[in-house]
């Protein structure tokens, strides 16, 4: 295990103080913020936030981006959770594709897109999980076959966030038959397809909070050029598990909750009385875990700017983080008491049936809790 | 980076100096005489003892992190000694008194203990190792409403003996008409920053402690054999091993980020202290319920050396205050704090940057 606590820099502190400022200028008083990574999805708070430079901002200078160091990134990102911002425009080609065209992607691609995401004009979607394949997500069907040209993809993928807002998602397909390609993680390929093009068809699927930003998306032969390949043809599965890793440790994965138990605060403070014990106990023990988890997940920041890969701790502070995120919840409502009024007065009370009804995706988006423990008790029981 | 590299060049030499005298039979031996001379003198010879109490008040010198990097050393190898007491707690503050440490084992204890015409009156309850000290160093409440250090020898004090589940000895000290040998005046915060100075030494022990819990319960269940193959190869006992491992983490992580923000010559943040020992005490819990479940009736046995952590974990987790006060704590200032303070306080750095 590679975790060690870390300082921030002058620099970086510095930094935190300048996104903290923006945002509290920016947002409005009654803001009423999202629960960190489901923060809502605003083009225009995308581009304001693009013209500070701080979307894409470890992306190299001469792609358009401000060439930042992994941990400079953790610092805004953690800001801009903290505050719930919305920051879904840009969350997933800022975090998860344009590293992936960094490593995998021609010259062409990354000329063309880096500068974009940069910018907070290019927004992606995930085309990961299908109804077949979640957990296992070796198990795609999603076809692509040789055209003139290109690639004609075919099949369905579920949970697309947002993919009715973004342009393109980044389609996992198998490239080549598993029977041909002999074992089942070999001949899958990564596809940036076009959300717009002919062929494409997205329809939501409206969860139990209401909301309706995840979507099926059917790929009815839709033809993708051979310069929107991403990476090697059938290569697709380690290029995958290399942006999983990227994926799992960030502030995303502890930060869904600190608006409620912000609110939590405030209607504490408001209150006439002392908070008793069980309340000072319930917000220390948040607190403590809060801070304890922060420096676990910037420990592996650190550890990635230095070139490593610790794709075992990664997965080590999801877990903990999301876990963490759903005991939250419940310890905010057993110190609060009463029912939950999804219309109630404070906003405490809003966003607490808000995370109720979120709360059991977080163990679940970006690796089960099951598939992470999986990942970690492998690693410890080499 | 040289904190770092200090850090684990004095946890490996603790380890080498306790490798092999820990054993089974030394630790069934310090339960039953309440003392470990084979493994005190080693450390204390090569002056471990004082590691985080400066050079000037006779102490090893080094900072709250090295100190604590002895400790989870001290807490992986259930090393029955008072090194915290002597270290940490006694030596800094006779050191914050400008006194100057004696020889030997030292310890100490918070209680309601007062100065009356030249004599302590009070008593101090689950001192570590109060019988074998070679001074007991506590805080009293002087008449003119300060605060004294005294140091007192444990011949002249009435010591009751007493032990914590892992039968390290936690003795009764009653100080009623004792003369102290050494007195000086103590800064006003002194019972405050012992109080969060044993915290923060439990935390460590702690973290040491989960650390071999989890080498050991990975090791055993990748050994014990169960239907057909080794039993850590079970989702279920799979679970265990890495909750396991991440509250030791969690632990680890806790007490090292509270130590690193005492910085080189200063003293645990309250917040921090708070933190680390609210994180800590509850993972001790958890590691402990979490490696007796995967390890099965093994774990339980005398025999096996799971027992004498898990026994340092249990009784641990409660001294110096226990996850639940500190949470309370904690709690409390966050509260006070206000809502727009939270983040800026839960985000603040361990120090500064190297």
């Amino acid at each position: 295990m590679i975790f060690a606590p870390s300082a921030l820099s002058p620099g970086e502190e510095a930094l935190r103080e300048e996104v903290r400022s923006f945002l509290a200028a920016i947002l409005p008083a009654d803001f009423r913020p999202g629960l960190g990574l489901g923060g809502r999805h605003d083009p225009e708070f995308t581009r304001v936030l693009a013209e500070q430079g701080w979307v894409g901002m470890s992306i190299p200078v001469e792609y358009g981006g401000a060439g930042a160091s992994t941990v400079r990134r953790f610092v805004v990102v953690e800001e801009l959770l903290a505050a719930g911002a919305p920051i879904a425009a840009h969350w997933i080609a800022e975090r998860q594709t344009a590293p992936a065209l960094l490593r995998f992607g021609t010259e062409e691609q990354r000329r063309w897109f880096l500068p974009r995401i940069a910018a907070g004009e290019c927004w992606f979607s995930l085309g990961m999980s299908e109804p077949d394949a979640g957990s296992d997500l070796a198990s795609v069907r999603t076809t692509a076959t040789r055209v003139d040209g290109g690639w004609r993809v075919t099949g369905t993928k579920v949970w697309t966030t947002n993919a009715h807002l973004n342009h393109f998602a980044v389609v996992l397909c198998r490239t080549t038959p598993e029977a041909e390609a002999g074992d089942r993680h070999a001949g899958l390929s990564q596809l940036i397809v076009d959300l717009g093009a002919d062929g494409v068809r997205v329809s939501p699927i409206p969860l139990i909070d209401g909301e309706e930003h995840v979507n099926e998306v059917v790929l009815d032969g839709v033809f993708v050029p051979d310069e929107r390949v991403l990476g090697e043809v059938g290569k697709g599965w380690a290029q995958v598990t290399a942006e999983l890793a990227h994926e799992r440790s960030g502030p995303d994965r502890y930060l869904s909750v600190l608006g409620v138990y912000r609110a939590f605060l405030e209607v504490c403070h408001d209150s006439a009385d002392d908070v008793d014990d069980t309340t000072a106990a319930a917000i220390g023990r948040i607190g403590a875990q809060m801070w304890t988890i922060r420096q676990l997940s910037l420990a592996v920041a650190r550890s990635l700017e230095q070139g490593e890969a610790p794709a075992v701790e990664a997965a080590l502070v999801k877990d903990v983080g999301t876990t963490f995120e759903q005991q939250v919840v419940e310890t905010l409502r057993d110190a609060a008491g009463g029912e939950i009024d999804p219309e109630g007065p404070t906003m405490f009370e809003r966003l607490l049936a808000e995370c109720v009804l979120n709360a059991p995706t977080w163990t679940l988006r970006g690796g089960t809790t099951e598939v992470l423990r999986g990942i970690a008790a492998k690693a410890l029981t080499r | 980076m040289t904190v770092l590299s200090d850090v684990t060049a004095v946890r490996e030499a603790v380890a080498d100096v306790l490798a092999d005298r820990c054993t089974p039979a030394a630790l069934e031996d310090a339960e039953r005489d309440g003392w470990a001379p084979g493994v005190w003198d080693p450390l204390h010879a090569g002056g471990f003892t004082t590691v985080g109490v400066p050079e000037d008040a006779g102490g090893a010198g080094g900072s709250v992190a090295q100190a604590c990097a002895v400790l989870e050393e001290i807490g992986a190898a259930a090393a029955p000694v008072p090194l915290a007491e002597t270290g940490l707690l006694a030596g800094r503050l006779l050191a914050h008194a400008a006194l100057v440490l004696p020889d030997g084992p030292l310890t100490t204890g918070v209680g309601p203990v007062a100065l009356r015409h030249g004599a302590l009156v009070g008593r101090l309850e689950r001192v570590a190792w109060a019988r074998r000290a070679h001074r007991i160093v506590l805080l009293a409440d002087d008449p003119a409403g300060g605060l004294v250090v005294a140091v007192v020898d444990p011949a002249a004090a009435s010591i009751t003996p007493g032990r914590n589940l892992a039968g390290e000895p936690r003795d009764a000290v009653d100080l009623d008409g004792v003369v102290p040998e050494t007195l000086a005046p103590a800064p006003p915060d002194a019972r405050e920053a012992l109080a969060r100075r044993g915290a923060l030494a439990r935390a460590a022990l702690i973290a040491g402690a989960a650390h071999r819990v989890r080498d050991l319960t990975v090791a055993y269940t990748g050994e014990r054999v169960q239907f057909g193959r080794p039993v850590s190869r079970f989702p279920a006992v799979a679970d265990h091993l890495v909750r396991l491992a991440e509250q030791a983490e969690m632990a680890a992580m806790a007490a090292r980020a509270a130590a690193m923000g005492a910085g080189e010559h200063g003293e645990p943040a309250a917040l921090d202290a708070a933190a680390a020992a609210a994180v800590a005490s509850e993972a001790a819990g958890l590691v402990a319920a979490a490696a007796h479940q995967a390890t099965g009736a093994m774990g339980v046995t005398r025999e096996f050396a799971l027992g004498v952590l898990t026994r340092r974990l249990w009784s641990w987790r409660d001294e110096w205050g226990g996850e639940r006060a500190w949470a309370i704590r904690l709690g409390r200032t966050l509260a006070a704090g206000g809502s727009d303070a939270l983040w800026p306080t839960l985000s603040r750095g361990v120090g500064t940057s190297p």
